[in-house]
């Protein structure tokens, strides 16, 4: 029973990737050609889910809910059903952006509690980690560009909004380039985090450390990305551009910085 | 051959004496062969716009040029020389140059900066060159003031900031959305200052112009001349969150757009930004709509205050354009005494060379009929020594051209070498 649970919340993961490639497209193309598709498979990704959800509670008995893996099962699941309601109701796309990538790594997590393979030699596991390396760095890259944007952006509006003619001011670039480059960086920036965290979550499932979830460090790189998916759901749904955009770009800087710093010295720990 | 430069502009002559003083486009030609025909007058130029008239003249060394000039613009406005004198300025010679080259690089202009004089100066000097009254020094002074301008104008910032009302606006706009293409514009009222801003925000490639008046007949006649649209005044609110520039020129006495409605406005825009120029007074815009986030407002005084700060900063890059022109005029002034030691170098080339000819001729006649090789070693050897004699006075004159003293260092090489008078 629970070998076919988690099946089920492999083949859920595989669906709601569909909605992650979405998601990235709509965030770094504006391209929503995938979302029919990706709304389709994501409501079998759900149906599959709960059955993964359902068979497990009725080997154990009650819901499984006795680990950080069961929680962010159901969790994910709850968060999908929402969505799928408020869709419904109100025909609310415009969440599925944020949504998507969500549920997927949420639902991912759970279903890596035992690893899916082994690593067929040191070769790709060393690659694995330089590929989830190589995919955060670049993303904090693009994280900085945002952030310099938007204190470019935060300097030209104080010019415009107090009116002062400060010469050398006048050089920078108009808001709405400004808000392009904030727009375009940030979305490249949260796709190459979420790739990034995707490796994350599978080399430390295949290396079957025990409680890799429970470290400080993980927690504030999920914390971060976190952050950076609210950035993108305000930005998307409710409209944040401008100043409030660029306020919360520097905010997610932030905590990417104080993820970065408190990853500095884990490459001896993760490689002995 | 000596420059002289005379003329009246805007701050030495008011307007009733300019206008009287202009020339007519038609009359132009004519004025030039009168010009070029005076006595002493070998080159001229007439500059005319509505600020200035100047008269730019090479003339012969020892004669009354500017007497000449003086008596030319009398005559040929119908006016008193005695008249016209108080208004006039003279220059000669560097000081002509430079007032040439600022004069072309704008910095002599009412509005600093402004770039129609530089057209219009390319316009006289056309005209000058097309009916053959400009054609040698003049020419060449001219063709380096144009220079100097393109110089000035991509070294310093001298033309970049907006120096009207109406054209500040659209440099803000700019500022806020970078190109205007695909904007589109509201203008609440119909006046004379919403007529110009619009005109403006057409040539920097709005795409729609939306226009609302509580007289439709006037809005109707505005929206006719921009290819707009009317929309009723009534209505004008609803309208708003599409629109990206507001321009209210409205006669109403009190605001008709409030910050509570532009929350609205904006929220429903999703927060895409909006940028509103008022410029009635009574003002048409609650104040208090710019502390909106992504509303900019400009009213009047905000946009008079941009123009006076723009026109302060042209004022001060001015300053880094007269080092430009300084430096030019001075290596003009080195090409032109270059130029003018040229004949008397070439004089004393030709004086050793025939020196060397007749001697050689001599030694033939003594000595009898040489051999090839030893006619090429002669050659050689008085070649050489010709060649070292002038090496010096030839340094000297171009090392002195520059120099108060070239001209004795030229007069004194003449007379040493026997090069007999030039001029």
């Amino acid at each position: 029973m629970l070998d076919t649970s988690i099946f089920w919340l492999r083949a859920a993961a595989c669906f709601y990737a569909i909605g992650l490639a979405h998601s990235m497209f709509a965030i770094i193309r504006r391209n929503h050609s995938l979302y029919n598709a990706a709304f389709s498979t994501f409501r079998v990704g759900v149906v599959l889910q709960g059955v993964a959800l359902v068979e497990l509670a009725m080997a154990y008995g009650r819901l499984p809910l006795d680990n950080f893996y069961g929680t962010v099962d159901l969790c994910g699941f709850l968060v999908a059903l929402v969505f799928l309601f408020v869709e419904k109701r109100y025909h609310f796309a415009g969440t599925a952006v944020a949504m998507f990538p969500l549920v997927f790594l949420m639902t991912l997590t759970a279903a890596l509690e035992r690893p899916v393979a082994t690593w067929p030699n040191v070769g790709v596991r060393d690659a694995w980690l330089i590929v989830h390396i190589l995919l955060v760095l670049a993303g904090y890259a693009a994280l900085l560009l945002t952030a310099s944007a938007s204190l470019f952006y935060l300097v030209q509006e104080q010019r415009l909004k107090r009116k002062k003619s400060v010469s050398w001011l006048e050089k920078l670039p108009p808001l709405a380039t400004l808000d392009n480059v904030i727009s375009s960086s940030m979305g490249i920036g949260f796709v190459l985090l979420t790739l990034g965290v995707i490796f994350a979550i599978t080399w430390a499932s295949t290396e079957s450390i025990p409680g890799w979830i429970y470290g400080g460090k993980i927690l504030l790189s999920i914390f971060t990305w976190l952050v950076c998916l609210l950035m993108i759901i305000l930005r998307t749904s409710a409209g944040w551009r401008g100043r409030k955009a660029a306020v919360m770009s520097l905010v997610v800087l932030g905590f990417s910085a104080l993820t970065w710093v408190a990853h500095i010295g884990l490459r001896p720990v993760l490689i002995p | 051959m000596k420059l002289l430069l005379t003329g009246l502009n805007h701050r030495t002559a008011p307007v009733e004496v300019r206008e009287k003083i202009a020339f007519e486009e038609h009359a132009l030609p004519g004025a030039l062969q009168s010009l070029r025909n005076r006595p002493g007058v070998i080159e001229g130029m007439i500059l005319s716009t509505c600020n200035r008239v100047e008269i730019a003249a090479t003339a012969e060394e020892g004669a009354d040029a500017t007497c000449a000039v003086e008596e030319f613009l009398a005559e040929s406005r119908a006016v008193k020389r005695e008249w016209v004198v108080p208004y006039l300025y003279r220059y000669d010679g560097p000081d002509a140059i430079r007032h040439l080259f600022r004069v072309a690089s704008s910095l002599d202009s009412m509005v600093v900066g402004e770039p129609q004089i530089l057209g219009q100066l390319k316009n006289a000097y056309a005209l000058a060159k097309e009916h053959g009254t400009l054609n040698g020094f003049l020419d060449l002074v001219m063709t380096r003031a144009f220079n100097v301008a393109k110089r000035v104008r991509s070294e310093t910032d001298i033309g970049e900031s907006a120096v009207s009302i109406s054209y500040a606006a659209v440099e803000l706009a700019r500022d806020i959305f970078g190109s205007l293409a695909g904007k589109r514009v509201l203008v609440v009222g119909a006046g004379e200052m919403a007529e110009a801003a619009l005109r403006h925000l057409k040539r920097a490639g709005v795409s729609e112009i939306v226009i609302t008046n509580r007289t439709r007949e006037r809005a109707e006649a505005l929206a006719g001349e921009f290819k707009g649209r009317v929309i009723d005044y009534d209505y004008f609110l609803d309208a708003l969150h599409d629109m990206d520039i507001v321009l209210a020129s409205s006669g109403a006495p009190h605001f008709i757009l409030t910050r509570e409605q532009m929350r609205g406005v904006i929220g429903k825009r999703k927060n895409r930004p909006m940028f509103l120029i008022d410029i009635a007074v009574p003002r048409n815009i609650e104040p208090d709509v710019n502390k909106l986030d992504n509303v900019f407002l400009y009213d009047i005084d905000d946009l008079d205050k941009t123009v006076q700060a723009n026109i302060e900063g042209r004022n001060q890059t001015a300053i880094e354009a007269e080092e430009i022109i300084r430096e030019e005029v001075e290596r003009m002034m080195l090409r032109l005494a270059t130029r003018e030691v040229a004949p008397t170098i070439v004089s004393l080339q030709e004086h050793l060379e025939s020196l060397r000819m007749h001697e050689i001729e001599r030694m033939r006649s003594r000595l009898g009929a040489m051999s090839p090789q030893q006619e090429e070693a002669l050659e050689a050897i008085t070649r050489g020594i010709v060649n070292k004699i002038a090496h010096g006075p030839i340094t000297e004159l171009r090392h002195s051209a520059a120099s108060p003293d070239g001209a004795q260092a030229m007069e004194f090489i003449r007379k040493l070498f026997r090069l007999g008078n030039h001029s």
